[in-house]
């Protein structure tokens, strides 16, 4: 990750307010627990082995030389008559106190390697780096065999050595992983106030870093105590008259084919140690969420297989999308939640229809809903989802990729990770042609060519042989709409397409797609938390509030025939050029609440400076008035003729818009809102 | 007061050809008790200067200075510059309590007892509007407001002269945006301290400050007063700016758009002449006999020219339409001249 975002990244989205986990998070999983205990049986048996029986593990009994297993001795004799079960158990401590003292050797030279250049003055610390990556190249058993050579035979030795040789790696990674932690923000605002480099490792970067540490740590134990049986087992490691598993297995392999349990005894205690360690670590990275987090795996590009049905794109009279009552459903710790309630609109051919609301309000999540993108274990429900016609509902991913592939273009927010990074952007276009029309593959790239000049890219014919790292964020932006566009899709779902752009550029991207909507009749639904810029591409908005429509209107009068007083305050919270500069800017006090914690009435009541008992006790359908404008609302602000809603329903039922809504008409909702309050 | 002073000041990247001069000799001068926003696209250098004020980026010319005073002279615990960051999820330690934080950046030679340090974060965090109780809570169960808030309770721990807020509204939702930038401007206002605030939103930066920097390819290609920079932009670049905001004002110039429809130049390789004159609807490509755009670096005589203006025709295309607002100027002066 690069330690310098674009500085225009859009809110954030949920999954940054996680809280962090917890180690006892590992023990809860099934794999961790049986890990743990499997470890804590290790640790006890360690301890107390030697203590109960070293006794019976020593006494020789020349009457009973290399026996094999009987009552007596249950897993049979070694060569001097004794016991070895009881000496397997009582190896235990030795075995695994050699390899946790290696380990810990390793552990803290790596960590000192590891975090001194971050330390160091620049060109100390990077010969510290250096010099560590040159030493990681060796594999580790082989450095252990070299520094047992030099620090001689015996357990000292052979502690000495493989903690030595784990320690390179553990270094890289402190170093790779500090690394990454000392590019964040929060440590350059701590060397801006003058921290010093030692407290910033300490209480900066080390902290941050501990759990992925700790975890390989573990792992490393579980490595450290295989690498010590070898050693031993080679005569390089434990010496008599002290013995450990690996000696243990030494001894016993000899007579394997006559005595098998005295070598097969040793081998299981260190398999079982080992997974031990290892299965830990594992399943503590697993519950830690330290292996790499899984991204969402959908693709925008079109799919291939998708049959073209050109002949029957004309008819005007059919919604390109029909969306009825879509519900989404997340399974969450207390239950489910549904960060999508109740969404209903229709998008006709040509059209541009806007969606906008704070982060959490569930406009991604109805846009992949719609595309089917929601994968599981998300639940979508809908009384009707259809897409030209055909309902979303009853085919399968196949049929559905081939319904959808080509006739439905995703944008996203960044169209780096939507790019091939090993493909020239002309190619992955022409792939499009290529399995989509049956083109051959030069006169695909011809038709990749005319796409991006389509898209207005500059030098179409040099650029289409680039890499999508040589384009800048807008022109990427205009070669991601022009491969949704090879499919000649009939909509363009562009989910915060210009947010990480700047503003010329991004006013370049909404031109462009105004364009291809006029040119093309293609429908747009473009998804932004920029209601100015949705305001200028888009003919209808939708306003979207804790996963629900609250109002639907025209963009054209946005300004003035908001009805839903979170539509005004959205409104009146983002400053323009003429906003007064003596005056607080009006804010939305509160929060919007969690999609598993929805007050019972209007979800927006307890921000509303218009809310009364009613709101909060019933939740408001939507009222549709005679311009085709939809308010979710028991008191919108009025200035318009009444709405065509059944008595009943809506206003109606509280007695018609009283004195109070029509100061709010005049823009007064900021007034009652002022002050600084999240 | 303080004055915060960048006396062309450059920052370069790299060697030779890899060589990225992200600033190049900008001068800008922030007038003490005052805020000056500075806009500009990505890549034009805006956080690379704030980065460099505050001694995390390394300057290859120039000097910033603090009341005549160079900024890295001030080694050690007291920094007379701080620095508010973009993005609140990761400018606070997740592994610190929002006290901890804020207690780390006290002077050191205010450390007195635990109790005063307890009150002095209880006092600073009611400043920023929080409530005392969140001092003991990990950046984690914040909201994103919150940690914003915190982080300018954070800067203002430090006693600092020069506040620096880097994009600090555009990683918050509108909705909690207008309540830090109300925030800002009456710490700013209390405090009479003197800011730099840098945002790509330039309505954003029209309601916190009283002058306006734009930067376009690491220099700043004008300053002036808010109001008379908005209502009379003299480069073409502010004017472009101000057409992306007005969005329907900008007119249809068909010529003129397949011009600024052109890419952002290159860094690595900036244009000669005027870094702007490829993209400029009022330059060579446009205009046939403006060949001096190509030739001529109109920044080597900027201070000749009103605003400082770095355009060649900065008085020639200038066009006085919209005069600003009678009030709210005087009412921004007042505010400028204590």
């Amino acid at each position: 990750m690069s330690p310098r975002r674009s500085p225009r990244s859009s809110p954030r989205k949920p999954h940054a307010a996680t809280p962090r986990p917890r180690w006892s998070a590992v023990a809860r999983t099934p794999l961790g627990a049986c890990a743990g205990l499997l470890l804590l049986a290790v640790i006890a048996l360690a301890v107390l082995a030697p203590v109960l029986w070293s006794g019976r593990a020593s006494v020789v009994d020349t009457g009973a030389l290399q026996q094999g297993p009987s009552g007596a001795h249950l897993l049979g004799t070694d060569n001097l008559g004794r016991d070895i079960l009881y000496r397997v158990l009582v190896a235990t401590r030795l075995s695994v106190s050699l390899a946790v003292a290696a380990t810990l050797l390793g552990v803290s030279l790596g960590l000192v390697l590891g975090a001194a250049p971050a330390v160091l003055p620049r060109r100390a610390g990077r010969l510290v780096t250096s010099a560590v990556n040159v030493t990681v190249a060796f594999p580790g058993l082989l450095l252990a065999l070299f520094f047992a050579v030099i620090f001689g035979v015996g357990a000292k030795g052979a502690v000495l050595a493989i903690g030595l040789a784990t320690a390179p790696a553990f270094a890289r990674l402190t170093h790779t992983l500090s690394a990454s932690v000392a590019g964040r923000d929060h440590v350059a605002a701590a060397r801006t106030l003058g921290v010093g480099r030692l407290r910033l490792l300490t209480r900066h970067i080390l902290p941050n870093i501990a759990e992925p540490l700790a975890v390989n740590a573990t792992i490393g134990a579980g490595a450290s105590l295989l690498a010590f049986a070898g050693l031993s087992f080679l005569g390089l490691g434990v010496q008599a008259p002290d013995y450990d598993w690996g000696r243990l297995l030494g001894e016993g392999l000899d007579r394997i084919d006559l005595t098998p349990a005295a070598a097969l005894a040793p081998c299981a205690a260190v398999v079982v140690t080992g997974l031990a360690f290892n299965l830990f670590g594992e399943a503590a990275a697993a519950a830690l969420g330290i292996r790499t987090l899984r991204h969402r795996t959908t693709s925008p590009r079109p799919a291939p297989q998708a049959p073209s049905k050109g002949s029957d794109r004309k008819r005007e009279s059919r919604p390109v999308l029909l969306v009825e009552d879509l519900q989404v459903a997340l399974p969450g710790p207390s239950g489910w939640s549904t960060p999508v309630r109740r969404v209903s609109f229709t998008l006709w051919p040509g059209e541009a229809v806007g969606v906008v609301g704070e982060s959490g309000a569930g406009k991604s999540l109805t846009a992949m809903a719609v595309s089917r993108l929601v994968e599981l274990p998300a639940h979508v429900t809908a009384h009707r989802l259809e897409f030209d016609g055909t309902s979303l509902l009853g085919p399968g991913p196949r049929e559905l990729r081939a319904l959808l592939g080509t006739s439905m273009a995703m944008v996203f927010q960044d169209p780096m990770s939507s790019f091939n990074p090993v493909m020239s952007v002309g190619r992955q276009l022409a792939e499009v042609a290529e399995h989509h029309r049956r083109l051959s593959r030069r006169s695909a790239f011809e038709q990749a060519v005319d796409q991006l000049r389509a898209v207005r890219v500059p030098a179409p014919e040099r650029r289409a042989r680039q890499y999508p790292h040589e384009f800048s964020g807008g022109m990427r932006q205009r070669a991601m709409i022009g491969m949704g566009l090879m499919g000649d899709p009939k909509v363009i779902i562009a989910d915060e397409p210009t947010t990480a752009l700047d503003v010329t550029v991004q006013r370049q991207v909404l031109r462009l797609l105004d364009t291809v909507r006029t040119e093309r009749a293609t429908a747009v639904l473009l998804i932004s938390h920029d209601i100015t810029a949705v305001a200028r591409t888009c003919d209808r908005v939708l306003v979207m509030y804790a996963g629900r429509i609250v109002e639907d209107l025209p963009a054209a009068g946005l300004l003035t025939e908001a009805r839903h007083p979170y539509t005004r305050a959205l409104l009146s919270a983002v400053p323009d050029l003429d906003t007064d500069r003596n005056r607080p800017l009006a804010v939305i006090p509160g929060r919007p609440p969690q999609p598993h914690r929805l007050p019972p009435g209007c979800a927006f009541a307890p921000r509303c400076p218009r809310s009364d008992d009613l709101c909060r006790r019933k939740d408001p359908r939507p009222v549709t008035y005679a311009t085709g404008q939809r308010v979710a609302c028991w008191h919108p602000v009025e200035g318009e003729p009444a709405p065509k809603a059944p008595p009943g329903q809506g206003a109606a039922e509280h007695g018609g818009p009283g004195p109070r809504l029509e100061r709010a008409a005049n823009g007064d909702v900021e007034e009652s809102t002022g002050g600084p309050t999240v | 007061m303080s004055e915060l002073v960048f006396d062309g000041v450059s920052v370069r990247y790299g060697t030779r050809r890899h060589a990225l001069t992200a600033v190049d000799g900008a001068r800008l001068t922030v007038p003490g008790g005052q805020v000056v926003g500075l806009v500009g696209e990505s890549g034009s250098g805006k956080s690379t200067l704030a980065r460099a004020a505050v001694g995390l980026a390394p300057l290859s010319a120039g000097r910033v200075l603090v009341n005549g005073t160079d900024t890295r002279r001030s080694r050690g615990r007291r920094r007379p510059v701080q620095m508010i960051f973009q993005d609140p999820y990761s400018s606070l330690n997740p592994r610190m309590t929002v006290a901890a934080s804020v207690a780390e950046a006290f002077p050191r030679e205010r450390g007195g007892s635990r109790a005063a340090r307890h009150a002095e974060v209880a006092r600073l965090l009611g400043q920023v509007g929080l409530d005392a109780d969140l001092a003991a809570l990990l950046p984690g169960q914040l909201s994103g407001g919150q940690r914003q808030r915190v982080a300018v309770a954070r800067a203002l721990a430090a006693r600092p002269q020069v506040v620096i807020a880097d994009e600090i509204t555009s990683a918050l939702d509108v909705s909690v945006q207008g309540a830090v930038l109300n925030l800002v401007r009456d710490v700013q206002r209390e405090l009479r301290l003197t800011m730099l605030f840098i945002s790509h939103d330039l309505a954003v930066v029209r309601y916190v400050s009283d002058h306006i920097a734009v930067m376009y390819l690491g220099r700043i290609v004008e300053v002036g007063p808010t109001e008379e920079v908005l209502a009379d932009p003299r480069h073409p670049y502010t004017r472009e700016l101000l057409a992306a905001v007005h969005g329907h004002t900008a007119g249809p110039r068909k010529d003129a758009e397949t011009v600024t429809d052109t890419e952002p130049a290159d860094p690595h390789h900036p244009p000669s002449g005027c870094r702007f004159h490829p993209r400029c609807p009022e330059g060579p490509a446009v205009r046939a006999e403006r060949e001096v755009c190509r030739t001529d670096d109109p920044v080597s005589d900027a201070a000749s020219r009103p605003r400082r203006t770095a355009c060649h025709f900065a008085t020639a295309t200038a066009t006085a339409t919209a005069l600003p607002e009678r009030g709210l100027r005087d009412r921004v002066r007042e505010n400028g001249n204590p």
